[in-house]
């Protein structure tokens, strides 16, 4: 048994509407091994990248942290003060953001920005930290790094802005990286170079990452473990290939039914699930996938289905789907 | 009329966008510049068919639909529809990809629905043009208590669905759908298509599918054409495109898009990155990025060929890639 990188226990989220709290995020819990790629897997709604926020203390109000724990190396960081996050943020956790478009500052070059995180994470001196920005541009793929050093945002490719963007999550050595949606702005092709670009980067360096996406097919090739999340809760956190072929929770199944995927006798399936996700506060009691289970029962209805861990999974469902025995 | 008449017929289609010259490009008379968006694309849609096109950001699949749909005029080629036996042309409708931004919210669901009837006069009457709504409401699969509402009630997927309604409402014997579950998350998705197959099926009717889910335009589509940088580089049946693809991009497309096994876990990407659509590059237009060029590919632009099955590719080389494409690692790209 590891200790765990990144614990989080209990995560609530609430936000506050017309003065009645709505929760966003109800108690999640999950961890993530030093050296692990964490994937997070949801439809939107579904909490995926508040939960990324609140971990580095980033959510924007009306959102607010109301509960939970989240420690990092055995450090609390939701008791942290504001100023210290900040060393945080950057530091130890590095964030890779959706949108390369608005995640740069437009007005300074890449040279600056990387060097401008360099400097305030590692303090190094000029000609270390310039040494060091170069070597990154280097390291994500950009051919001459020197003339790179001094572009700005807007004349690089939307794939080498995200490589930047990459360059500035990881350049300051951090033990955790969170990565939301990092390719959903991206076309296939260049998808596969940025995905490729990430798992060499985390073999390179073994830090941590949690991978926040909706495509299935992205977690099927980068993550180790998975966490599935349905409206604020945890549905089911599975070792990837255990996941995909047997699946817990009737809402992981279901979700990789809805993928159109080809089939390996070239045919494809597309099994839909009925009715959509519940909104914020319209969560119905019990199961919050209740309505849409073809195996709620009673019990779904009316109580919670509490995370339940065997062996190497864990899921919430009072009526989990067996097993195929192999 | 025999249904081997082509219903919709593309004959070497261009669009160029100008650019705003300069005074001293003005004053020296050059010619005009400016990206060839569509180049030379030719396609035939046969009477009920779904044809896909696949492609990347920037390939031309937008513009087309738009030259299509007659939104905009090609700047060469003809596009010609099959007229009826009156001498008109087949009605077409578009469904669009944001369901945010292309319904009004200041309209009720009813109007919305209300108005291609109301423009092409469909039905007289308020009751009648009601009922209809009423009808199209519960064939997308939502309530007929719906009319009432606006479209800030719905979510995503049920405003897809009453685009799709409304352009049912126009009675269309022709569909431009572009990108109509980009938008959708997967559970969501899946309904949409669902509904649509369904209604394919139903209505009999012919469409132009435009996504970049090869996935997704595999359902979907009887026939598939593959676009890149502007250009139609191969088009062939569903099947035959996925078993046995004929031009290197299709392949490295295919083998992009990261499929759900967790026991192979190579990523493909295709190498290098897609070059500027103003500027593309001379002789064939992937020779770039692909791993078979050979010289003549940077200096030729390559043939159009068809294959015995129908379809078609533009190739210089009959490459046999019915196989996964095993390409050097690439850790760096090179840009130009």
């Amino acid at each position: 048994m590891t200790t765990p990188l990144l614990d989080v226990r209990d995560l609530t989220v609430t936000i506050n509407r017309d003065g009645r709290p709505i929760t966003a995020l109800d108690k999640v819990s999950f961890s993530v091994n030093p050296g692990e790629v964490l994937g997070v897997v949801g439809e939107s709604g579904a909490g995926k990248s508040i939960t990324g926020a609140a971990i580095i203390d980033l959510l924007v109000p009306p959102l607010k942290r109301t509960g939970g724990t989240i420690s990092l190396n055995g450090d609390r960081l939701d008791q942290l003060s504001p100023k210290e996050m900040r060393r945080v943020r950057g530091g130890k956790i590095g964030f890779i953001f959706q949108d390369p478009m608005t995640s740069l500052n437009p007005v300074i070059t890449i040279g600056r920005q990387l060097c401008d995180a360099i400097e305030t994470h590692l303090r190094l001196g000029g000609n270390e930290t310039k040494r060091r920005a170069l070597d990154w541009i280097a390291r994500v793929g950009l051919p001459n790094p020197d003339v790179q050093f001094k572009r700005y945002p807007h004349q690089l490719s939307g794939g080498m802005r995200q490589r930047i963007v990459i360059a500035l999550a990881l350049c300051a050595n951090p033990s955790l990286v969170i990565a939301d949606e990092p390719t959903t702005a991206l076309d296939v092709s260049v998808q596969a170079h940025i995905l490729q670009l990430m798992r060499d980067l985390h073999r390179e360096s073994e830090v941590s990452m949690m991978l926040i996406t909706h495509d299935l097919g992205v977690i099927a090739k980068m993550a180790d473990r998975v966490a599935v999340l349905y409206a604020g809760r945890v549905a089911e956190i599975s070792p990837v290939a255990e996941l995909f072929a047997n699946p817990s929770h009737p809402y992981t199944r279901g979700l990789i039914r809805a993928t159109p995927m080809p089939t390996a006798d070239g045919g494809v399936q597309l099994d839909q699930i009925p009715g959509a996700m519940p909104g914020l506060g319209a969560v119905p009691p019990g199961c919050a996938f209740n309505p849409r289970c073809s195996r709620a029962q009673s019990d779904c209805r009316s109580v919670v289905p509490p995370l339940v861990t065997q062996e190497s999974s864990a899921f919430s469902c009072f009526h989990p789907l067996e097993r195929d025995v192999a | 009329m025999t249904s081997q008449t082509p219903f919709l017929v593309l004959d070497h289609v261009s669009k160029v966008y100008r650019r705003n010259q300069s005074l001293i490009e003005r004053i020296r008379k050059m010619e005009e510049g400016g990206t060839k968006a569509v180049s030379d694309v030719s396609l035939v849609i046969s009477e009920g068919e779904t044809v896909g096109l696949v492609g990347e950001s920037g390939c031309g699949k937008s513009t087309l639909a738009r030259l299509v749909s007659g939104l905009m005029a090609p700047t060469q080629g003809d596009i010609v529809f099959r007229k009826d036996p009156a001498g008109k042309t087949p009605r077409l409708q578009m469904i669009f990809q944001d369901p945010y931004s292309s319904l009004n919210g200041r309209w009720t669901i009813e109007d919305i629905i209300a108005e291609p009837i109301k423009v092409h006069r469909l039905r007289r009457g308020r009751a009648a043009i009601r009922a209809r709504v009423e009808e199209l409401l519960v064939q997308v699969g939502l309530s007929p208590t719906d009319a009432e509402k606006y479209p800030q009630e719905f979510s995503g997927g049920q405003r897809q669905r009453i685009s799709i309604a409304r352009a049912l409402a126009g009675e269309p014997q022709f569909l431009i759908l572009d990108e109509p579950t980009s938008a959708l998350d997967v559970s969501v998705q899946a309904q949409i298509l669902n509904l649509l197959r369904d209604l394919q099926k139903n209505l009999g009717l012919t469409s132009l599918f435009i996504t970049h889910n090869l996935s997704v335009v595999r359902i979907m589509a009887d026939r598939i054409g593959v676009m890149y940088l502007g250009e139609l580089v191969e088009e062939a049946s569903a099947e035959q495109l996925f078993r046995k693809p004929k031009h290197p991009y299709t392949r490295l497309l295919i083998d992009a898009a990261p499929n759900m096994d967790t026991s192979d876990r190579s990523l493909h990407p295709i190498a290098g990155e897609l070059p500027n659509p103003a500027f593309p590059p001379a002789g064939c237009r992937f020779h770039t990025r692909c791993p078979f060029a050979q010289d003549v590919c940077r200096t030729a632009a390559p043939p159009r060929k068809a294959t015995p099955e129908g379809g078609m590719f533009r190739c210089h080389f009959d490459l046999d890639l019915s196989k996964e494409v095993k390409t050097p690692p690439l850790a760096k790209v090179k840009t130009a």
